[in-house]
């Protein structure tokens, strides 16, 4: 018998906001000391009362329109309880009976072309704090810098129906939510985490088979490998009779390739949640919603087709800028400015990008205005600042977001020199001084007179229209 | 309110009760089903809409703004344990 | 009577008492439970700062029962506080002994109200939401709220007109003008209902009290009038549910690991949470956590706790209808003028019967006035209205 695979998922999202949700702590704990963004709040004692994050309230929106969702008007707060040494309150406060938004869709690319996949809900809630176990044998260390740093929970039905389709998925979430500019979205650093709900059925069957539960599964390549593996383990069970289902929550050892049966307390799960006293419900009047629909960005896909058809740039081109927000927004405002679509688009892929990759940043951490960007363009355009030199404003503007182009090329003395008489002076003293490589270019080798280019052009500092010095240049050695 | 639920509840509220205390706990639940009964006597609930705030206040918010205020030596010296900055429980099994 | 920790250098006349459930950062916090024993806060209530700010001397501390959910402080690890076999509030018993001029407490199921009608201070639980709960131990926070006790009216509305007042801090805390409208007298008491089921079944010495003040009441030119009120003692039910749930909620924080009371002997996690927890909490309170946690269970949230939040609206309505015709309410404040040390020893759920008077104002955050032995309930921020009316009735 044919079986197809039957998987929905609940994505754990860390919001990129500066505080935590209830309190004014840091929400910022990747790489932090242990326990220094912590308030009594967040650390469980009494007396602190939670006070909610506009900004939170504005990504779960923005995050629920990305994903075509329903916004509820009027979203709850409210309390999940059970023990954990990484819950300090030992309750969770999180969304239960009105989530920020529910009922949506994301769309992915599969051989088969499109496929909608069903988003049930997204709700706001707290994370909970970081278990060390590798300190000291006998004991577990708590860290309670990640405790109510913002989450949104994004969750899907059963949709989905291979590795494949969860990997689309993922990375179609990955690029909504990043162009919202809501969430970093790594799974390396933690700020994406996903539980996969799988079971396998009888292909043409509407039932669904026993569901098991992977939790807290943090790469992409260890999700396809988990679903690869519990898929042939449940097609095994039901053919083969190895094992007998039962609906739990398992761990998948990425190391050994396996997924094994969690120990599970008689009491999990009974979580008795209830409306939280202390957090009045958030009422969305048409301003604040209307001010988050507007905010919206425009869709990759969207900006693709503008790019390639209207602005006349490559697929390639279009394809590099559009890999992130911060890169469209950086070009788009260069290409306001500086009128050329081509220029602009060269510089953010060759220049900005290779930058961002040598300084390890992600694209997304571009800082770099694109307007700035446009007028130095502008510069090299006109002639006015040589390309290399330009090269090296653009390197300082990502230290130093204030750099005027013009004052600051200005003030490093490189602004280009019409001065023929000096580009003839400097000509003559490297062409005078190096015969060997006049020969060897009249020669016929084409290098050496790059060779002697360099050298001129270093002489110059870089301030020289290279039309005109190369012109300087050929008559020199004609004359030599 | 039986034995078994009640040790249900007692490994969900991680409390361990005698059994003197625990016909006791049994007592105060009857006493307060029996109380219950009384809302059943005077009140029709089904179409009344839950009120779980007394006052009619909306959307407390505060702005997305970083403070400082507790350092974590402050924090932990209340602490029954703490090593390197961490609290310390025994070591959990995952 | 306990008093936990005393400034007793201190002499001046603005001292104040706090009970235990108030946080200090100069003197612990214990909530009357062996699991806080000791416990130092980093942060002042936000009632202490204003305290403070104002000139008073925020000097000592009362015990209080486990959570402050009990009759009267007889849960408290430190042990009932009784005085020749009748059992007192400690926050009550510094006002009457003139070790403080006002007491602050959390009123979470009325213990302070009781021990104000039987010592016949004045104490006002404030309109839910204008005096800030930042803090105060978290017990039943949908309807606890921070009250002022003294032995006469004007000190009362002193140190309310100190500590109440919109927090940022507080989400629950209503915005400054609701808060300024509470301490305004607009619309004087002119006639009073007397809720008839409630005042049945007291003992002759509390309806002595009842009778007292209406004759004065309407010597001052007040109009008494009658009402059945007989849903208004189901409230009590609703609230034992709600405050529970709200409490084992609550109290789950507190299982050995970050501060407090930690069990010596533990071989695993649960073991230390169990251990811990069992050994810390008492019995009363480990009731209320059972119970409270049950009524939240899958089966029975919404025939138990979903059901006693809807009670919580009807009850508002029966008031609302009841302000219609009258300016505030009468009721008692406790089923006898001295509960005693024998009496939460025949049952030591007592609390959860006897708040049948202190319920219907702490489930739907009313304020009410004790004075005189008896208790004033009025219309969602009448708090200065009500002191006006026990002052004038004397």
């Amino acid at each position: 018998m044919r079986y197809e695979t039957v998987i929905g998922l609940e994505v754990h999202v860390e919001l990129a906001t500066d505080s935590k949700i209830f309190c004014s702590c840091s929400a910022h704990s990747y790489g932090a000391e242990p326990n220094d963004h912590v308030c009594p709040a967040c650390c469980g004692m009494p007396g602190m009362l939670p006070v909610v994050n506009r900004r939170v309230v504005d990504f779960g929106m923005k995050a629920g329109m990305m994903l075509n969702c329903h916004i509820n008007r009027v979203t709850t707060f409210d309390k999940k309880s059970y023990y954990y040494p990484d819950l300090p309150a030992a309750y969770q406060t999180t969304q239960w009976f009105a989530p920020v938004a529910v009922n949506g869709t994301v769309e992915i690319d599969t051989p088969a072309g499109k496929k909608a996949i069903r988003i049930k809900q997204i709700h706001m809630e707290e994370d909970a704090g970081k278990l060390v176990h590798d300190l000291r044998e006998d004991t577990t260390h708590v860290d309670f810098n990640r405790t109510s740093v913002p989450l949104i929970e994004i969750v899907s039905q059963p949709d989905l129906s291979s590795a494949a389709e969860v990997e689309a998925y993922l990375e179609r979430l990955k690029t909504l939510l990043r162009y919202a500019r809501v969430a970093e979205c790594e799974m390396a650093h933690g700020t994406m985490r996903c539980d996969v709900n799988l079971s396998i059925r009888p292909e043409g069957s509407t039932e669904y088979g026993v569901r098991t539960e992977m939790k807290n599964m943090n790469s992409i390549e260890a999700i396809k490998r988990a679903i690869e593996y519990e898929t042939a383990r449940h097609i095994d069970a039901v053919e083969n009779g190895t094992e007998v289902l039962v609906q739990e929550t398992r761990r998948w050892d990425d190391v050994k390739g396996k997924s094994y049966a969690m120990r599970t307390k008689e009491t999990a799960g009974d979580y008795r949640y209830f409306p939280d006293p202390n957090v009045m419900p958030v009422v969305i009047d048409d301003e604040w919603y209307d001010s988050i629909a507007d905010s919206l960005p425009e869709l990759p896909e969207v900006k693709f087709e503008r790019y390639t058809s209207e602005m006349g740039l490559g697929e390639y081109d279009a394809e590099q800028l559009t890999r992130s927000i911060a890169l469209c927004e950086c070009f788009e405002s260069a290409v306001e400015v500086c009128g050329s679509a081509k220029d602009a688009a060269n510089w953010v892929i060759s220049e900005i990008m290779s930058i961002l990759n040598t300084k390890g940043m992600t694209y997304d951490m571009l800082t770099v205005n694109g307007e700035t960007l446009g007028r130095l363009i502008v510069l090299v355009r006109d002639g006015k600042v040589g390309r290399a030199n330009a090269r090296r404003i653009l390197a300082d503007m990502f230290d130093d977001a204030t750099i005027d182009p013009e004052a600051y090329a200005e003030k490093m003395g490189f602004i280009v020199s019409n001065d023929t008489g000096l580009i003839e002076s400097v000509v003559k003293a490297v062409v005078a001084a190096d015969p060997a490589s006049v020969a060897a270019y009249k020669g016929g080798r084409e290098k050496a007179l790059m060779a002697l280019f360099g050298k001129c052009m270093k002489e110059l500092r870089g301030n020289c229209d290279p039309q005109v010095l190369r012109v300087v240049l050929l008559a020199e050695i004609e004359k030599a | 309110m039986n034995r078994e639920t009640l040790r249900r509840l007692e490994m969900l509220n991680q409390l361990s009760l005698t059994e003197e205390q625990k016909d006791d706990v049994i007592r105060f639940f009857d006493a307060r089903e029996a109380d219950f009964e009384v809302i059943d006597k005077f009140f029709d609930t089904a179409d009344v809409e839950r009120m779980v705030h007394v006052m009619p206040v909306m959307t407390v918010v505060r702005e997305d703004k970083v403070i400082k205020k507790f350092e974590r030596e402050a924090l932990q010296q209340n602490a029954p344990e703490t090593d390197e900055g961490y609290w310390c429980v025994p070591r959990v099994l995952e | 009577m306990k008093i936990i920790t005393a400034k007793t250098d201190c002499a001046c006349e603005k001292r104040i008492a706090l009970d235990d459930m108030i946080l200090t950062s100069d003197m612990p916090t214990a909530a009357g439970s062996r699991m806080l024993d000791g416990y130092m806060s980093l942060f002042d209530a936000e009632v202490v700062t204003r305290l403070k700010e104002a000139g008073h001397c925020v000097s000592m501390k009362a015990d209080v029962g486990e959570f402050a959910v009990d009759l009267m402080g007889e849960t408290s690890y430190n042990g009932a506080p009784v005085a020749s076999g009748v059992l007192v509030n400690a926050a009550c018993e510094t006002v009457k002994n003139g070790d403080a001029v006002a007491a602050i407490s959390l009123d979470v199921n009325g213990a302070i109200r009781r021990g104000a009608a039987q010592s016949g201070l004045v104490c006002i639980k404030p309109t839910y939401g204008t005096v800030s709960r930042y803090g105060t131990i978290p017990a039943a926070c949908s309807g606890e709220c921070v009250s002022v006790t003294a032995g006469d009216v004007k000190t009362v509305a002193d140190i309310l007109s100190v500590i109440a007042g919109h927090d940022d801090k507080d989400g629950t805390s209503l915005p400054a003008e609701k808060c300024e409208a509470a301490g305004k007298v607009t619309a004087p008491v002119k006639r009073i209902g007397v809720i008839r089921a409630l005042c049945e079944g007291v003992d002759a010495d509390v309806q002595a009290k009842l009778d007292e003040f209406c004759a004065k009441a309407q010597a001052a030119g007040i109009e008494i009038v009658t009402f059945d009120g007989a849903a208004l003692t189901a409230a009590r039910a609703a609230w034992n549910v709600l405050m529970s749930a709200e409490v084992c909620n609550n109290v789950s924080r507190y299982d050995g690991v970050k501060y407090g009371y930690r069990a010596e002997r533990f071989t695993n996690i649960d073991e230390l949470y169990t251990n811990s927890r069992t050994e810390a909490f008492g019995d009363v309170l480990k009731s209320v956590i059972l119970y409270g946690s049950e009524t939240l269970s899958t089966e029975n949230y919404m025939k138990v706790y979903d059901k006693s939040l809807r009670v919580r609206r009807i009850i508002c309505e029966i008031f609302a209808d009841l302000f219609e015709d009258a300016d505030a309410v009468l009721m008692p404040a406790v089923g006898k003028m001295a509960y005693t040390e024998e009496d939460v020893k025949a049952d030591k759920y007592m609390a959860f019967s006897e708040n049948v008077y202190t319920a219907p104002a702490s489930i739907t955050g009313l304020p009410a006035v004790v004075a005189g032995g008896v208790q004033l309930v009025g219309p969602a921020l009448s708090d200065a209205a009500l002191l006006d009316a026990v002052a004038r009735i004397g």
